[in-house]
């Protein structure tokens, strides 16, 4: 590109170009007109532009400074609505005029080095395709695993059954974000949330299952709660890879959003199952699942220290009783 | 009135054959015409036999209905507990009147209750009859007996039937008549063809057929002799509720403080008939169910203390679910396994019971481990009274396991804790 030639780019949302105009300067011309009017040297069709907007003068080392011709809806640069600018720096080289967003592009812009063409990820860990594969190999073996514990019932529609689920939910899920993705980024990232889902998904599971089994084999006790907030921290993780891929956000905004939502949607189910439990006075909040006794690891308590636990028991029971009446609003009517 | 767990109860009680054995002595006199027995006895009886009506606050539509009788000069009449116990738990909601054979009407009041054997010693204002008398013996087998009440509102009615003495191995003592008791009949007199009164009408099975029974006289006789001559206050009435609730629930786990009694089943030594109250079934499946061999026993007091609709105390019921399998391998019989300790409580309303709090553990019990799991809620009106609900699971062997339930009402915390040591201790392997 000469030095004084100059390229006028129109952008659609996603910052494509969808025009673009080449014009000429040099010494003693060093300035240009955008407007509706033939007689503009960029014409751009927007009922929103007037006939002679702006003008535009990029100096020799490449700046560009707008003028405002005495429109009426004006500029909006970097965000910014500005009206009747005269002289005013076009910081990035980026301007909307009327609803058309333009680039400017000069000599002195600096261009990123050539992209090698099909580079594949320094680890298959960072393939979306290989992440998404490993996923849904383990995600698949997870559930015939469970579906052949029933066996031999039903073993084949358990299966189906759990994999047309599991499908389903992932199609829905993905298909949200893709869409999500096309409308901010231009393109569905198929792949990459593909990925997401299943490796996310696979993951908790994977450590749901292993958390049990270790409860069982050292004999622990697990927390009622597990669910809630480990799955919650799986959301977070999933919900901040989704916006990195589908959103414009920065990795700190999109951890940020991905967290508070967690956050909120962990508290506001452990609330709503507290509140469960509280006032379903039949449900019992304790449930041990049992394995092969080849896999317990660690010798059972004696009888007089379980004994000795439950002696706490009747406290527990009494102050669960107080806390159901603190929140029974008609307690003050048993008469 | 009749007491709703009897009727629900009833499923439990289909499987059972009921045989009526009636038995006559060689020496009985020829007993006379049904008909016109029944007629004289009615006569007799007839102004000493009132219906006993609940209304909710002011309406003058009742709430339910039972039947009373005179028992003591000075319009003291006997009734079933459970006929006015809306009006002992919620005073000021509930109020009692009684309407005679004859269409008088006043009010009622309450001088003694008796939770134990659904019992309940009532005053009427303006109205007292002759008392009827109480046969001095207990109810024979095979007697005559008759039994009078307003079933269902359609009046003062008397049905005719057997009386078959005692039931065996009640926890509390009732009288069986083969005869119909229908909803309205509760409080009624149960009585023999002199019009002495037997025993006091107090439930029935709906779909059986004649299936019913009576308190003992006995127990009218005590409560009748009592010092009871003063209305109680509504407080007192709770308290000595809430008193014998107590003096129940501790009878009925102190009749199971003996040596427990187990059977065993492949190869685990399990808690079976530990008292003779206790009534238990077991079942089994003849060929085996996806590979598995399941023996089922379900035990039950049936020792219940209605207190008022959907609260009973002072029960108990444990079941065993033993299960072998020579074809699966120890992950999936240990998932079946699994899936048996899930555990749902005791059906409880929120009005009367708190929430349950639960402790795991795995536990060593005699020759095996197994993870127990006991949780506890407290009622809300009586203090000290508990729920319990326990899980035990045996984890001993990858081709034989059980799952055992045990569900205990309305007792008291270290009673309750006691009997379930003693129920998790009588376990056993013994291959």
């Amino acid at each position: 590109m000469s030095a004084d030639r100059v390229v006028v780019e129109g952008l659609d949302g996603h910052g494509r170009v969808q025009w673009r105009e080449r014009l000429a300067l040099n010494e003693t011309r060093r300035t240009f007109t955008i407007g509706r009017s033939i007689d503009a040297d960029v014409t751009v069709d927007d009922p929103f532009a007037a006939e002679m907007h702006a003008s535009l003068e990029v100096t020799p080392d490449g700046r560009i400074f707008v003028n405002d011709l005495g429109s009426v809806n004006g500029l909006v640069i970097c965000g910014k609505r500005l009206r009747g600018a005269c002289d005013f720096e076009v910081p990035d080289n980026v301007l909307q005029i009327g609803r058309t967003r333009l680039r400017v592009r000069t000599a002195a812009e600096r261009l990123e080095p050539e992209r090698p063409y099909q580079v594949r990820p320094s680890s298959f860990l960072r393939d979306p395709a290989w992440i998404a594969a490993i996923g849904a190999v383990i995600g698949g073996l997870q559930l015939v695993y469970n579906s052949w514990l029933s066996a031999p019932r039903d073993l084949a529609l358990s299966i189906v059954i759990l994999l047309t689920a599991a499908i389903s939910i992932g199609a829905i899920w993905v298909a949200i974000w893709g869409l999500l993705s096309r409308v901010m980024q231009g393109e569905w990232r198929w792949l990459r949330h593909t990925a997401i889902f299943l490796g996310v998904s696979t993951a908790f599971i994977a450590l749901m299952g292993i958390l049990e089994l270790s409860a069982f084999a050292f004999a622990l006790p697990l927390p009622n709660s597990r669910y809630t907030w480990i799955g919650a921290f799986a959301l977070a993780w999933a919900l901040c890879l989704h916006l990195i891929h589908a959103s414009s956000l920065t990795t700190g905004r999109a951890a940020l959003v991905a967290c508070v939502i967690s956050l909120v949607l962990a508290g506001g189910n452990d609330w709503l199952q507290e509140r469960y439990q509280t006032r379903n006075v039949n449900y019992i909040p304790a449930h041990m699942h049992i394995y092969p006794p080849a896999v317990r690891l660690r010798p059972s308590e004696t009888m007089e220290n379980y004994l000795k636990g439950l002696e706490s028991l009747r406290e527990l029971a009494d102050s669960r009783l107080i806390d159901a009446l603190a929140n029974d609003p008609n307690k003050d009517d048993e008469r | 009135m009749l007491r709703p767990a009897l009727i629900v109860g009833l499923a439990l009680l289909l499987s059972l054959p009921v045989q009526a054995q009636i038995r006559t002595t060689p020496n009985s006199p020829v007993t006379p015409a049904a008909s016109q027995s029944a007629r004289e006895v009615l006569a007799q009886v007839r102004p000493a036999v009132i219906q006993i009506k609940s209304f909710f606050g002011s309406n003058t539509a009742q709430t339910s209905h039972g039947t009373g009788f005179a028992v003591k000069d000075g319009g003291v009449f006997i009734t079933n507990y459970h006929v006015v116990a809306d009006r002992v738990q919620y005073p000021g909601k509930y109020r009692l009147e009684y309407r005679t054979a004859d269409g008088e009407t006043g009010a009622i009041t309450i001088l003694a209750i008796d939770l134990r054997h659904d019992l309940a010693l009532v005053r009427t204002a303006g109205y007292a009859p002759q008392p009827l008398k109480l046969q001095p013996s207990p109810a024979n087998k095979g007697d005559r007996a008759y039994s009078i009440g307003f079933p269902l509102d359609v009046g003062l009615t008397i049905t005719e039937g057997i009386s078959n003495g005692n039931v065996d191995d009640s926890f509390e003592p009732r009288i069986h008549y083969s005869g119909a008791i229908n909803a309205g009949m509760s409080g009624g007199p149960g009585l023999n063809d002199a019009g002495e009164v037997i025993g006091v009408n107090v439930a029935g099975y709906r779909f059986e057929q004649l299936v019913s029974f009576l308190v003992p006289a006995v127990h009218v006789q005590a409560l009748r002799d009592g010092d009871h001559a003063q209305e109680a206050t509504d407080i007192d009435l709770k308290k000595k509720a809430a008193a014998q609730i107590h003096s129940h629930s501790a009878d009925l786990l102190g009749a199971l403080d003996s040596t427990m009694q187990t059977q065993s089943v492949s190869g685990y030594s399990l808690p079976d008939k530990i008292a003779p109250f206790i009534n238990c079934h077991a079942s089994g499946n003849p060929v085996s169910d996806d590979h598995i061999q399941t023996v089922q026993i379900r035990c039950l007091a049936k020792a219940g203390l209605y207190i008022q609709p959907n609260l009973y105390a002072g029960d108990l019921r444990y079941s065993h679910y033993v299960l072998s399998t020579d074809r699966l391998d120890a992950w999936r019989f240990a998932n079946r396994l699994s899936a048996l300790t899930l555990a749902v409580g005791n059906y409880g309303s929120a009005r009367h019971v708190g929430p349950y709090a639960c402790e795991d553990r795995i536990v060593g019990l005699k020759g095996f481990d197994a993870g127990m799991l006991v949780c506890a809620r407290r009622y809300r009106k009586f203090e000290g009274l508990y729920d319990f609900v326990v899980r035990v699971s045996s984890l001993n062997n990858s081709k034989r396991g059980f799952a055992s339930h045990l569900d205990i009402y309305g007792v008291e915390f270290e009673p309750g804790m006691k009997f379930i040591r003693r129920y998790a201790e009588a376990m056993e392997w013994k291959p």
